[in-house]
């Protein structure tokens, strides 16, 4: 235990620390009127920092044992081994009770609701190939783009509704997946990230420069949304002798059917990948992702071709990509892009570390969550995105593993001491 | 559907909307967005455009605002980018704001257009000068300024006329406003026997333009239209200078900002821009201009006059058709002629003015500037 | 032949940059094999740093005399951007020491969103721009036909890029901290057992990094003259790409790496479209690692089982 003065003096060193950092940033402003740059000063932002970090540095011993409380915290797992019916139940409710919920809940927080599950998507796909097949792939969001384009595309040139596309743009972003893939799989770790980080801005910078074809930083506007069996949402339908769903049910008009509509298409969707996804890794070539992602030359040596089964991981989630991209094109009605940069591909990965790596109800959560926050947020406005960050960092630091890490059946050496700690 | 069939479904919706809106019209205040760039690299526009809307709500309210209430301008952000338009405009359907004075950027402007139509909330764009915009058929959105279709020539014939250029270049920042205008100038000049020997995009954000001014130096180039904002233009105009690469430039109302001397420096002097007419040199404006000034905020940039007659236009109609349906209202603003700053104006089918003159201005290096001409 | 130099000098200057802040990346994912993403916001933080202070210089306190405010820009610059390096990797990377290599990755982007959020807040999102400070020089080739500029502006930049560069490889070379770096990036934890505190190396290498990153971001803001809090993100990607290309952990590999990148892209807005530039920035990262992973100058690494 060190002496309290030693505290004391430790805190006022990393104080002046947070004096020296802040003030050029948030200490000094630069102001610039016409061609007139001139300096202003604003003691009040480094003054609070500096008591801030003055605070936390003394307050650091307490703030230890908190987070020694999380670290036990860490060990209340979710029980593993529930009976089969129960878990069944569990889903139907919580599937019934997502279905519900729309009809009570205000227009705004469908909307977002809408937007959480569009990333729930890609976070399940993107868990597939970072969680389960162990590559890094930072360029994510170009099998994201690949689904929105096709959809847009398509139904502006040959007219196809969203319901033909669909398949369509799975296709498209799996075949593009696989077209990537076969050169760069055979990369390790790092590199990979590299590669699949230059092909995503590649990709997103192709869009930009083909005017002709994607109508560059414009983008592409006027697309459809989702019909029900042919029926439109909207004020009036589109073409001559169309039937909208308000006119069909001789309803009034209302702009709220339409999220509705489109919260339910989503919810559907997502159920869709999430069934998909647990057939797979039950089957052979799921098996074969986690094997690879232990251990590569211990999979060669048991006859698995490594590159197979990396293309089929890695087309598998870009064909997910490409299913949200399209629902994302539909709803949003208009792409350029400005949707499709790094930072959309970083935030999907943070849901898939943050979620915990692998666990499907963990990135469920953790799309929630980070789709929520900046909208909760939305009141500090300006802070939001600066929270974001943060939150990132801190749950790196005191949660690494996740919110909600997969306890995988193995088997291991008692190590001495664990047992007591 | 014929258009009376249109006119009475809109009409039904309309009712149905204002049951809807039951409870915000128990509220003492008319809300009106205005939605532009408050931050970002092109937030000087949006400055001049909330000034101006500010000071109309502003001096309404103090005549006594419109039937017994009070104006209320909420200012919305939209970054000047498609996507953030896209959020902001829902944000206004879902907080039952039924006019828009905005968007600024013809980029975002556009997909957000279509989500008010849809919707019937009343726009009235006093920056946006892409053609496409008022070329959808919609009924909600009007414009208080001219358009690249009428600029871009202004532009051009000026070039051709005037300048002559032997081998000219056009570049551009490859946004719906920038594109769109470097195309009508390229289709002037070249239909006046004028060699356009480059015509190029560069991205937006770019920072280095070093290559690009190698470039046209050893082309020859000795005159260039630059079609997109400013901080592009002043990145050329700096970088070009100074590889000693001294052939003329012009730019459209999105370069004409003080910023862009600030940039440049002295590489700005000589800049041809063309802008709207300078309304706050209009005597009829000068108590307006009093009250700008006396605020310490400058009147004469493109969009402050624009933005504050958007304002005025929505308060005449509300107060000349005696309803605050706005579907109502968008077929009154189409029949009726307003007294603004901007003069009397009055708008044709697409919602577009009847009439809007652009100046060719001179720029300066100390960020004043003198119309040409 | 004369366009073509001047487009040399044209790739050698943004190469220049570009080399300066592929250092701190190379030099981090060298020691501790991690991707530094928040690196490309110090260089942006530093841009601001020199900003201001050449500001405050000549604005506030009237000075006039070029070189004494170069020189104070750069010595202010480096060390509030040292200290940003330091503080960083003590806060969001030192307790994540040892984890998965994906945790400090996400924590680097929390970082880098953070620090493009805090400058928006303190500073404003709107472009800053200042007047050039030094401005002139020199022109060669025929009187009446294309001339190539040379400006002091762009002499200064690589003059201070070599001179850093230097004094890096030497501090490298022949230092006994230099040394333990050295050690460090080829066994950590055999260099933490023959009694080195490789946890100092680690901050060590985070200090330098940032310091040429300050180097390259008062340069930037002497040269082009407008800075936003955005511009950080694209510049780390391609010094990311340059430290990638002449092979992630070798010093002479970023520097290699900065120039090719700086002149491809120069050619390619000279010789193809402007607009294509990044396009083949990303196509040139692609096809080296396609054909040589480990970058120009980097050594394979052979994985034991």
């Amino acid at each position: 235990m060190k002496p309290m003065s030693r505290h004391l003096s430790e805190a006022a060193l990393v104080a002046l620390l947070a004096g020296l950092l802040t003030v050029p940033i948030l200490g000094i402003q630069i102001q610039v009127e016409g061609i007139n740059v001139s300096l202003e000063g604003e003691p009040w932002p480094v003054v609070l920092a500096m008591i801030a970090v003055f605070v936390a540095r003394l307050l650091q011993i307490p703030l230890k044992a908190v987070s020694g409380l999380i670290h036990i915290t860490h060990r209340l797992s979710l029980p593993t081994h529930l009976p089969k019916a129960y878990v069944l139940l569990l889903l139907a409710l919580v599937i019934i009770a997502a279905a519900i919920w729309p009809f009570t809940a205000s227009r705004g927080s469908v909307d977002i609701a809408t937007l959480a599950l569009i990333y729930v998507m890609l976070g399940l796909g993107l868990n597939v190939v970072v969680g389960f097949a162990g590559l890094l792939d930072l360029g994510y969001v170009a099998f994201y783009a690949v689904g929105a384009y096709g959809y847009a595309l398509l139904s502006m040139h040959f007219g196809l509704s969203f319901w033909e596309c669909l398949p369509l743009c799975v296709i498209m972003a799996a075949t593009t997946g696989c077209l990537l893939g076969f050169p760069v799989l055979r990369l390790r770790g790092d590199y990979l990230a590299i590669v699949t980080l230059g092909f995503g801005e590649i990709i997103r910078l192709l869009l930009n420069n083909l005017d002709e074809l994607t109508g560059g930083p414009d983008g592409i506007g006027n697309i459809p949304k989702p019909t029900l069996f042919g029926l439109e949402f909207a004020r009036r339908p589109s073409i001559e002798d169309g039937t909208t769903f308000h006119e069909f049910f001789g309803l009034d008009y209302s702009g709220a059917d339409t999220v509705i509509f489109l919260y339910l298409v989503a919810l559907v969707m997502t159920l869709f990948i999430l069934y998909v996804i647990n057939r797979l890794i039950r089957m052979p070539v799921g098996r074969a992702w986690e094997a690879l992602r232990e251990d590569e030359i211990a999979c060669r040596s048991l006859g698995l071709n490594p590159t197979t089964i990396k293309l089929s991981a890695f087309g598998f989630g870009a064909s997910t990509a490409g299913f949200a991209g399209a629902f994302f094109a539909a709803r949003q009605g208009f792409i350029n892009p400005e949707s499709f940069t790094f930072i959309e591909s970083a935030i999907v990965l943070a849901i898939v570390v943050l979620g915990g790596m692998g666990s499907q109800i963990g990135v469920i959560l953790a799309a929630i969550a980070l789709t929520a926050l900046p909208e909760i947020a939305r009141q500090f406005a300006e802070y939001r995105m600066l929270i974001f960050g943060l939150v990132l960092v801190l749950m790196m630091i005191w949660r690494p593993q996740g919110l909600l890490p997969v306890t995988r059946p193995r088997l291991e050496l008692p190590v001495r001491g664990e047992e007591t700690s | 559907m014929n258009r009376f069939n249109r006119h009475v479904l809109s009409a039904a919706v309309s009712a149905v909307l204002l049951g809807l809106g039951g409870l915000a019209h128990a509220e003492n205040t008319i809300k009106i967005a205005v939605a532009g760039p408050i931050t970002g690299p092109v937030a000087q526009y949006g400055d001049m455009q909330m000034m101006g809307a500010q000071m109309a709500v502003e001096q309404l309210n103090a005549k006594g605002g419109v039937n017994g209430k009070q104006l209320e301008a909420v200012l919305i952000d939209d970054v000047c980018e498609p996507k953030q338009a896209v959020a902001v405009a829902n944000q206004i359907v879902n907080d039952k704001i039924k006019y828009v004075v905005g968007h600024l950027c013809s980029g975002s402007t556009q997909p957000a257009s279509k989500i008010y139509e849809d919707e019937g909330i009343l726009m009235i764009t006093p920056a946006a000068t892409n053609p496409a915009i008022t070329q959808q058929g919609y009924k909600m959105v009007f414009r208080t300024i001219g358009t690249d279709d009428q600029q871009g020539p202004t532009a051009g014939h000026y070039i051709a006329d005037q300048i002559k250029p032997k081998q000219m270049a056009v570049i551009h920042d490859k946004q719906q406003y920038g594109q769109g205008i470097a195309e009508e100038v390229k289709k002037t000049v070249e239909a006046k026997g004028v060699k356009v020997a480059m015509f190029e995009g560069v991205n937006k954000g770019q920072t280095d333009f070093s290559a690009l001014c190698t470039k046209m130096k050893s082309e020859n180039i000795d005159f260039v239209y630059y079609g997109g904002y400013h901080p592009e233009l002043g990145l050329i105009l700096r970088q070009c200078r100074e590889q000693g690469f001294d052939a003329g430039f012009m730019g459209p109302e999105g370069v004409g900002n003080k910023d862009i001397s600030a940039i440049a420096g002295p590489a700005s002097e000589g800049l041809l821009v063309t802008l709207p007419a300078d309304f706050s040199a209009d005597p009829a404006n000068a108590d307006l201009v009093k009250a700008f000034k006396d605020k310490n905020q400058d009147p004469s940039g493109p969009f402050v006059m624009p933005s504050y007659s958007a304002v005025q236009i929505i308060v005449d109609a509300i107060k000349g058709a005696k309803t605050e349906d706005p579907v109502k209202l968008a077929g009154y603003i189409h029949k009726h002629s307003f007294d603004t700053p901007i003069g009397k104006v009055a708008f044709k089918e697409n919602g577009d003015l009847k009439e809007f003159q652009f100046v060719i201005f001179k720029w300066h290096a100390d960020a004043t500037k003198t119309p040409v001409k | 032949m004369l366009e073509f130099s001047q487009q040399i000098i044209n790739g050698l200057t943004l190469g220049s940059i570009y080399a300066l802040i592929a250092i701190g990346y190379t030099m981090v994912y060298g020691i501790i094999g991690m991707i530094n993403f928040a690196h490309g916001e110090i260089y942006m933080v530093s841009a601001y740093i020199g900003l201001l202070t050449v500001t405050a210089l000549t604005v506030q306190f009237g000075v006039e005399t070029v070189p004494l405010i170069l020189l104070f820009t750069l010595v202010v610059s480096i060390a509030i951007t040292s200290a940003y390096g330091w503080t960083i990797e003590r806060v969001a990377y030192r307790p994540l020491r040892g984890k998965p290599r994906l945790i400090p990755l996400i924590s680097a982007i929390g970082m880098s969103i953070f620090l493009q959020n805090y400058v928006q807040i303190g500073q404003g999102a709107r472009d800053l721009s200042m007047q050039p400070l030094i401005s002139g020089g020199w022109r060669f080739g025929p009187e009446d036909g294309f001339q190539v500029y040379l400006s002091y502006m762009q002499v200064l930049i690589a003059v201070v890029t070599v001179g850093f560069m230097t004094a890096l490889t030497l501090f490298i070379a022949r230092s006994r901290l230099g040394r333990a770096c050295r050690a460090c990036s080829q066994d950590l934890t055999m260099t933490n057992l023959l009694g080195i505190d490789t946890n100092r190396v680690i901050s060590l290498t985070f200090v330098l990094g940032a310091a040429l990153a300050a180097v390259a971001g008062v340069l930037i803001s002497l040269y082009i003259g407008k800075i936003n809090p955005f511009i950080g993100f694209e510049a780390g990607i391609k010094a990311f790409t340059a430290a990638v290309l002449g092979g992630i952990g070798s010093i002479p590999g970023a520097m290699l790496g900065g120039v090719i990148l700086g002149l491809s892209e120069s050619f390619a807005s000279a010789y193809l479209l402007t607009e294509y530039k990044d396009v083949v920035a990303f196509s040139l990262l692609v096809l080296v690692l396609l054909f040589r992973p480990t970058g120009l100058l980097g050594t394979p690494e052979i994985e034991k089982v």
